[in-house]
């Protein structure tokens, strides 16, 4: 008799109906979509945010007397690739190796020590089980490095600082002397930062010129991470095991940064904070006012379920209290009400999850320039949140109906 | 033998700038057919339905077949209401939307379990065969006061009450109500209270009981 019930009443109501499902569709797009793209905005953003340079800076561990006495220490170049076998080895998006010494630089008449530093700038590396090669150097980590020309792509040529270039009257394809070697300049390198006073070669050839095959000074590594919590700032020491399990165990950027420790021989690996810590902040902020946002469309489409189901219901109140006085009890009259809210809600929720599946789309498109790719949350998150929408806008006009009073509405005319 | 079904003791209820009921005292018998009648504003029809569970004095009790119906919370009362009791009223008060067939099944449904064939059986008996599937709209308002008669009587209640069941109707529908409702109490034998003002239909009872200013002035014997 319900389901019979609830046909004749959806008919009977038809114009009431279809606003209500169109509320709940509309709250119900809405809000999926947002939802979606708060689960997805972490690893979209942070992708975005990794543009901003390297946030673990992995150096050597200077123990003993070597950090007093001012002793060199070096990392081995052959540990490099073990970056890409940590636990969160799918979140290193890019690191580069980098080894600096003072040369002497001749260019015309000018003989002066220059630093310089050796580096990857794009080094393709086949990682055992993976199928495409995987993209390290200074490209990977410092994209907004700006080039003049070209990076160094062999041994004989070399990337000038910008400001070095212009004391020296230096142009792209002039030729520099460095430790009585002649170099090629392929570009001139601007970064804003002391990078500009550099010159920079491939690493193996620095390492060829100062006489120390295999040794970089640090790595640079951009990593995917989790924001910070309260948690994830406990030291580590003073974790239980399985606090210490979970902390290793989620993709912050300081477990992250003591995995790349544990692979590279006599490291010291440390978050950049200041990049971290802006990423964290505004992967927060961004998630908290997505919320906000899908709460708020939640709330004013239960509003307006809620107030078309009451105005529905002040016509309907003499067929509740006709139920009532049939000895419908209040159970009676929720499961009543209720299966018509579920029903508005999965009707709603139908709807709502092929617009949500629209809006989503064009949201990864027009923002990260591509596609969502949560797209099997869609459907549980648009059914859950066309039923809340649904059975919120419900809990007032089921308030109201259990008050009614059969003996004041069927009253006759005495 | 005389089996007192209904006794009611002291019944006053208060409005907030009126007195509806001042102490009614009345017992009726199993399967008697009492008519309340009295003028408008009497209490007839605020007595009906604190007897029917829809309204709760504010003094005094009613029990019903053993049952203190003032002890029991509105969802036992409804529950009560549903065992025991059926109800026509003097607007038909008929779900538009629904059939006359599944308007007599909605009584079934908050009973026990709608049973179609048994809904359409009762409107058979009430003369309506012909009519199982038009809504209320397209009923007569005779018809639709017996597709409420086949829906207050459908879970073979105990009690009938029915609050000026003619009052919309004209003296031959009136007639052809009446004695639909004689029959079928001759065969079924529940109880019948009937409020009316219409001296016609209180005569078709076994006694009446009228009612002044919230109370009962005279209580007699039909003829």
């Amino acid at each position: 008799m319900l389901p019979r019930l609830l046909k004749r009443s959806f008919l009977n109501q038809k114009k009431a109906m279809i606003i209500m499902v169109v509320a709940v569709a509309v709250g119900t797009a809405v809000a999926a979509s947002l939802l979606t793209v708060a689960t997805e905005i972490s690893s979209k953003v942070a992708v975005e945010l990794r543009a901003f340079g390297a946030n673990i800076l992995v150096e050597p561990r200077l123990e003993g007397l070597a950090g007093v006495s001012g002793q060199a220490r070096y990392l081995e170049e052959s540990d490099l690739k073990k970056i890409k076998t940590v636990f969160w080895r799918h979140n290193i998006l890019g690191f580069a190796p980098f080894l600096d010494g003072l040369v002497e630089m001749r260019s015309g008449e000018n003989v002066r020590p220059v630093q310089a530093v050796g580096t990857w700038f794009e080094q393709k590396l086949q990682l055992p089980g993976e199928e495409s090669a995987f993209v390290a150097g200074i490209v990977s980590v410092a994209p907004w490095w700006s080039i003049e020309g070209a990076w160094a792509s062999h041994a004989d040529s070399v990337v000038v600082g910008s400001a070095l270039a212009t004391e020296l009257n230096l142009h792209v394809g002039d030729s520099v002397n460095l430790e009585g070697r002649a170099f090629q300049v392929s570009g001139l390198l601007t970064t804003g930062d002391r990078e500009d006073e550099q010159v920079f070669m491939e690493l193996a050839t620095l390492q060829g010129l100062l006489g120390g095959e295999g040794r970089i000074s640090r790595v640079q590594v951009s990593a995917l991470t989790t924001p910070m919590d309260d948690f994830a700032y406990k030291n580590p020491k003073t974790m239980t095991r399985t606090e210490y399990e979970k902390w290793y165990c989620t993709g912050y950027v300081t477990s992250i940064a003591k995995q790349v420790e544990e692979v590279m021989t006599g490291s010291r690996a440390r978050p950049v904070w200041n990049v971290a810590e802006t990423e964290g902040k505004v992967l927060e902020k961004l998630r908290l006012a997505i919320y906000l946002l899908s709460v708020m469309a939640l709330i004013a489409s239960a509003i307006g379920v809620g107030t078309t189901m009451v105005t529905s219901l002040l016509r309907r109140v003499e067929e509740v209290g006709l139920m009532k006085a049939l000895g419908a009890d209040s159970m009676g009259i929720i499961t009543l009400f209720l299966s018509e809210a579920v029903l508005i809600g999965v009707f709603g929720g139908t709807v709502g999850l092929l617009l949500s599946l629209w809006i989503s789309k064009q949201v990864g498109l027009l923002v990260f320039g591509t596609e969502l790719n949560q797209k099997a949350l869609l459907f549980p998150l648009s059914m859950g949140v066309s039923l809340i929408i649904a059975i919120l806008g419900a809990l007032l006009p089921i308030a109201r109906a259990l008050h009614i009073k059969p003996a004041v509405v069927l009253k006759g005319v005495e | 033998m005389y089996v007192t079904f209904i006794k009611i003791s002291d019944l006053e209820k208060h409005y907030a700038s009126a007195m509806a009921l001042r102490g009614v005292n009345l017992e009726i018998a199993a399967q008697e057919w009492v008519s309340i009648v009295g003028a408008s504003g009497s209490g007839k029809s605020t007595l009906l339905n604190i007897v029917g569970g829809l309204d709760v004095p504010s003094k005094g009790c009613v029990r019903m077949n053993g049952t203190d119906l003032c002890g029991l919370s509105e969802d036992a009362l409804a529950r009560f209401r549903r065992q025991n009791i059926g109800y026509i009223f003097q607007q038909s008060h008929l779900v538009p939307y629904l059939s006359a067939t599944e308007n007599v099944m909605l009584a079934q449904y908050f009973h026990s379990l709608p049973d179609e064939k048994e809904a359409e059986e009762a409107l058979v008996r009430v003369g309506l065969g012909h009519r199982l599937h038009h809504r209320p709209s397209q009923l007569s308002g005779g018809e639709q006061q017996r597709v409420c008669i086949a829906r207050a009587l459908i879970n073979s209640p105990k009690l009938l009450l029915a609050d000026e069941p003619t009052g919309n109707l004209d003296r031959e529908n009136t007639r052809v109500v009446l004695e639909l409702l004689k029959k079928i109490h001759e065969a079924e034998h529940f109880t019948i209270i009937l409020v009316t003002h219409d001296p016609f239909v209180a005569d078709w009872a076994s006694r009446l009981v009228k009612m002044e200013d919230g109370r009962v002035v005279s209580d007699t014997r039909n003829r």
